[in-house]
């Protein structure tokens, strides 16, 4: 008996004496410390990261863009914002993938909303605050395409800014060009279900589309001009124009003031941490495909009456919605972009996450295995902030 | 020797249980980690050790050897007395409701003292007391032990070197609520809950606030409005998302999607709008409106209340209910009963101008009401916004704000009834009808018919400020008049709506209209008014007469039959038109009748 609770009292308190002291216990990891933000910067540039262009020439330069000219460029804008692309004329390429076609309204959109005479119908009512986000998105948690058809696995739609720059396209992470995927986007049944051969018929009874179309495509007379692929080339060129700069290309331009001290730390935090090794590239992401969910997360804090552990039944640290598995329903999915993170919530394939501070914690404890502390995800949301950006204005300058 | 570990513990309990004693006024730091250690410390002790030493002892010394200790029953007993009040405590709390709690509290401080002595009598004979000291003091001091409890139960923050809070530092109000039910119940359908996402009106209109004068320009609105969303650096107010369509906080009851969240998300999900926090850790204020106040989120914690785990939360409400009193401290000032502490926020200026929009403090301040001297008459602003209603007359609800609490006589009810009938009303019969109580206690007509003309009186009876307050252009109090003759037809009428909800040329409101720079009317851009159009609001104690001239003297036939109407609208169908469109789900809110007289001449 004696045995028994001399026994039953030292595992006790050697249990205890090891759970308490195990903070301490653990190793820390040790990250690197920059000692000027020309070093931080060196460092980020070192490893890939790269400014937008900021002119027409430069931007020309960038893979596949030699293509681009003045007038596919206005062409494509034209397309972009032109309902007539879906079947039931009542959706463009614009209703989802959210811009404006003139700033002059997104500036004063509520202010019009609001004396117009005019009912805003559903979709429109929340662009009303959202246009002047210049999000590219509609920020709903699925898609909704022509006829108001849902998206069959509950997948949003992505940012088209930036998106010329990404290797692969879509949640499912087609290698495809940005020509290929306007391609499939109208013609997709749960996006503007439009046949082919009847968008080339419905433009070609417009003059000034031919018009266009002839002078964009060097064509003298006739309507062979307009053909699917060529709309495909055109608006795929406005879309390569649909490029962001912003505070975090300022600072790899050199402006060291052009982002907070908080927002270093992050782009440290970023760059140590092996955020940077999937979100790679000008785009700061796209690049690449990887698996989601990498790791199950486990940790003392998880554990409670009523779940003892993470089970391993779910799909993905959030709730599967749609149920969507991945490229070849093996969890792959193309890394997202990130520049304009901030502006493009709800988070992840379904949107099932609302708040960035929740997903840049899930993809700490995720993919990188880590818990983020409070402060280290303040400081990557800062860091994410900068790369918000506006759509850079290649029409001034160049020929 | 199993003997020797019990000594050891049972010092240890003692030493530590004795710490908390009110006598020693230790620091909070170490207080909160002694409280959970002295808890479950005896809890595991109890289990693990002494319950099968007990049985064991007993089983030797009273029945196989048959000694017969009186001393060591009654330290049974003594023991059993300590142990049952500490589980009480424990378990059920001394929450101040019922005298158990107090009974167990001090049966289990001055019993630990009777029990030690019994206990150090009964093992007098024992000879190893150096030994134990020294195992004592070793343990007690074991390092890895005491900075654990530092590191990870105590979450200490110094405040002064604070620039901003996480979202994890603003406890949610969906927390109080397992406590404090019918206050959180009472809270989440009143208008200081849903001042943000769950208000059309004040989404649109920061909105537009931002579009018009440039996204900076929204932290005026939320200094007030959206507290934690802006010492947490958002810069723009949220509103919650049920996948595609807005949550439907407009019209749930109980704050369930706040719930939700806390459910999910803990204090990771930050929650909008003036919560429970927002104002019960203000530390300092200033009465000058637009926010003038301080908030303090650091706060003395009880172990575990920052947990994640389901586990930790109880445990954390357990030690809170053992000893509330901390608890009590860090969530309650004397300020708080005084007008001056609303007048942080319940007076604005706008920063366009400078001019002075809403100035019900500094009305309060010029009125009978505020009289400091004469306690009989002196009311501030809680006397009347958060006093019980019953039967249109003020009626301290009797009753307990916390659940197993002590009963109050005055509770001091959070539905925070003003004006807004409308809006809280959507959620919840019970809102409504106290603020439509209130706003009934506020004025007084009479009706009088002289020389063709309609006399009627309107007076400030029970409003400490002008009638209406608060954001007076956006309020509609008015008189509706139809008067009838003889044979039944109408010979007068007034302040009647017109086919599109908005009120007729005719109707006299009461009520400021603001004028922009230029002298025209602000409309919705309310921030930008520099010159006073008109102020038709009656002041507190006025008595104010319209009179009404009938044109068509022929029909005057007697008797004459009158009805007179004091309604009031909260805001001005032009104004919900606006608001409709970005949310078509949003009602037109209804006239209420303040007041009726029906007369006859």
């Amino acid at each position: 008996m004696k045995n028994y609770l001399l026994f039953s009292f030292v595992v006790t308190i050697i249990t205890l004496i090891i759970i308490l002291s195990l903070p301490n216990l653990l190793p820390v990891r040790k990250l690197k410390i920059y000692n000027s933000d020309n070093e931080l910067r060196k460092d980020a540039l070192a490893k890939g990261m790269l400014s937008v262009p900021k002119d027409y020439k430069e931007l020309l330069k960038i893979k596949d863009n030699y293509k681009l000219t003045r007038e596919k460029i206005a062409l494509g804008k034209e397309l972009y914002f032109d309902t007539n692309l879906s079947k039931n004329s009542d959706i463009s390429c614009a209703t989802c993938h959210v811009i404006s076609k003139d700033k002059k309204y997104h500036n004063n959109a509520i202010l019009n909303g609001l004396s117009s005479a005019d009912s805003i119908d559903e979709r429109k009512n929340c662009i009303a605050c959202h246009l002047r986000d210049e999000s590219g998105v509609d920020r709903f948690s699925n898609a909704i395409g022509e006829d108001a058809k849902e998206d069959p696995f509950h997948l949003n739609t992505m940012t088209i800014l930036n998106s010329s720059l990404a290797k692969n396209l879509t949640w499912s992470a087609k290698n495809i060009s940005v020509e290929d995927e306007a391609g499939f986007s109208i013609t997709s049944i749960y996006k503007m279900n439009m046949p082919s051969s009847l968008l080339v018929k419905r433009l070609k009874n417009s003059n000034i589309y031919v018009k266009k179309f002839n002078k964009a495509f060097k064509n003298n007379s006739g309507t062979d001009a307009v053909n699917f692929l060529n709309i495909q080339q055109s608006i795929g060129a406005y879309v390569r124009t649909l490029l962001t700069r912003g505070a975090y290309d300022k600072f790899l331009d050199g402006n060291n003031s052009a982002i907070s001290a908080t927002a270093k730390k992050g782009l440290a935090d970023f760059i140590n941490l092996g955020c940077k090794g999937c979100h790679v590239g000008m785009s700061v992401g796209g690049q690449v495909i990887k698996k989601f969910p990498l790791k199950a997360f486990f940790s003392i804090e998880a554990l409670n009456f009523k779940t003892p552990f993470v089970s391993s039944n779910d799909d993905f640290p959030f709730e599967n919605i749609g149920g969507f598995l991945g490229k070849d329903n093996r969890h792959l999915f193309r890394v997202p972009i990130l520049r304009n993170v901030t502006k493009t919530s709800p988070y992840f394939h379904n949107g099932s996450v609302p708040k960035i501070r929740e997903a840049v914690s899930i993809m700490g404890k995720h993919q990188l295995g880590i818990e983020l502390s409070d402060t280290q995800i303040d400081e990557l949301v800062a860091f994410l902030k900068t790369l918000e950006g506006n759509i850079v204005d290649y029409s001034k300058d160049g020929k | 020797m199993a003997g020797i570990y019990i000594k050891i513990f049972m010092i240890i309990m003692f030493i530590t249980g004795i710490l908390l004693w009110n006598l020693f006024n230790i620091s909070w730091k170490y207080y909160n980690a002694l409280q959970a250690f002295h808890i479950l410390g005896s809890l595991v002790i109890m289990l693990i050790l002494i319950i099968p030493f007990v049985h064991r002892h007993v089983y030797i010394y009273g029945v196989k050897k048959k000694v017969k200790s009186i001393n060591g029953w009654f330290l049974g007993f003594i023991f059993l007395l300590i142990t049952v009040s500490g589980f009480y405590l424990f378990i059920v709390g001394n929450r101040g409701g019922d005298i158990y709690g107090n009974y167990s509290y001090y049966l289990h401080l001055y019993g630990s003292f009777i029990l030690m002595f019994l206990f150090f009598y009964h093992i007098k004979k024992s000879n190893t007391k150096y030994v134990e000291l020294i195992l004592v003091l070793t343990v007690s001091f074991y390092p890895h032990l005491l900075k654990a409890y530092k590191t990870k139960l105590i979450l200490l923050k110094i405040d002064n070197n604070i620039s901003k809070y996480h979202n994890e530092d603003w406890t949610s109000s969906a927390k109080c609520k397992v406590c404090h039910n019918d206050i959180f119940n009472q809270w989440a359908d009143s208008n200081h809950k849903n001042l943000v996402d769950s208000n059309p009106y004040y989404m649109v209109m920061e909105g537009l606030a931002g579009e018009v004068e440039g996204d900076e320009f929204r932290q005026w609105c939320m200094g007030c409005h959206n507290p934690s969303a802006v010492t947490t650096g958002l810069k723009k107010s949220t509103h919650r998302m049920h996948r595609n369509f807005l949550a439907n906080t407009l019209f749930e009851k109980g704050a369930q999607t706040l719930q939700d969240d806390f459910k999910h998300h803990k204090n990771s999900r930050l929650e909008e709008g003036v919560s429970c926090v927002a104002c019960h850790r203000i530390t300092k204020i200033d009465s000058y409106g637009n926010a003038s106040y301080t908030i303090d989120l650091n706060r003395k914690k009880y172990a575990f209340e920052d947990s994640k785990s389901d586990t930790g939360q109880w445990l954390s409400q357990k030690f809170i209910n053992s000893k509330p009193k901390i608890h009590k401290q860090s969530y309650s000032k004397n300020i708080y009963k005084k007008s001056s502490y609303c007048a942080s926020c319940h007076d604005e200026t706008s920063p366009k101008t400078g001019k002075k929009i809403v100035s019900t403090f500094e009305e309060w301040k010029k009125s009978p009401y505020n009289d400091a001297k004469n306690p009989q008459k002196h009311k501030d602003c809680v006397d009347c916004h958060m006093t019980n209603l019953k039967d249109g007359k003020f009626t301290p609800l009797k009753g307990t704000s916390t659940s197993g609490g002590e009963i109050k006589k005055d509770i001091k009810v959070h539905y925070f009834s003003g004006s807004n009938y409308f809006l809280a009303g959507l959620k919840n019969k019970k809102n409504r009808e106290q603020t439509i109580q209130l706003l009934r206690t506020s004025a007084k007509l009479d009706v009088d018919i002289k020389n063709n003309q309609v006399e009627v009186g309107v007076k400030n009876v029970g409003a400490g400020h002008s009638l209406p307050t608060g954001v007076a252009d956006f309020r509609e109090l008015w008189l509706d008049i139809t008067l009838k003759n003889k044979d039944g037809e109408i010979i007068f009428s007034s302040g009647k709506l017109k086919k599109n909800g908005n009120l007729g040329k005719d109707a006299r409101p009461f009520m400021k209209v603001f004028g922009d720079k230029d002298g025209k009317p602000v409309g919705l851009l309310f921030w930008r008014y520099e010159k006073l159009l008109s102020d038709t609001r009656i002041k507190a104690g006025q008595r104010r007469v319209l009179k009404y001239n009938i044109k068509d003297k022929k029909k005057i036939k007697y008797p004459l039959h009158i009805v007179v109407k004091l309604n009031f609208r909260i805001y001005p169908q032009w104004v919900t038109d606006a608001v409709q469109k970005m949310y078509p789900q949003l009602p037109s809110p209804d006239v209420i009748v303040l007041n009726k007289v029906i007369k006859s001449f």
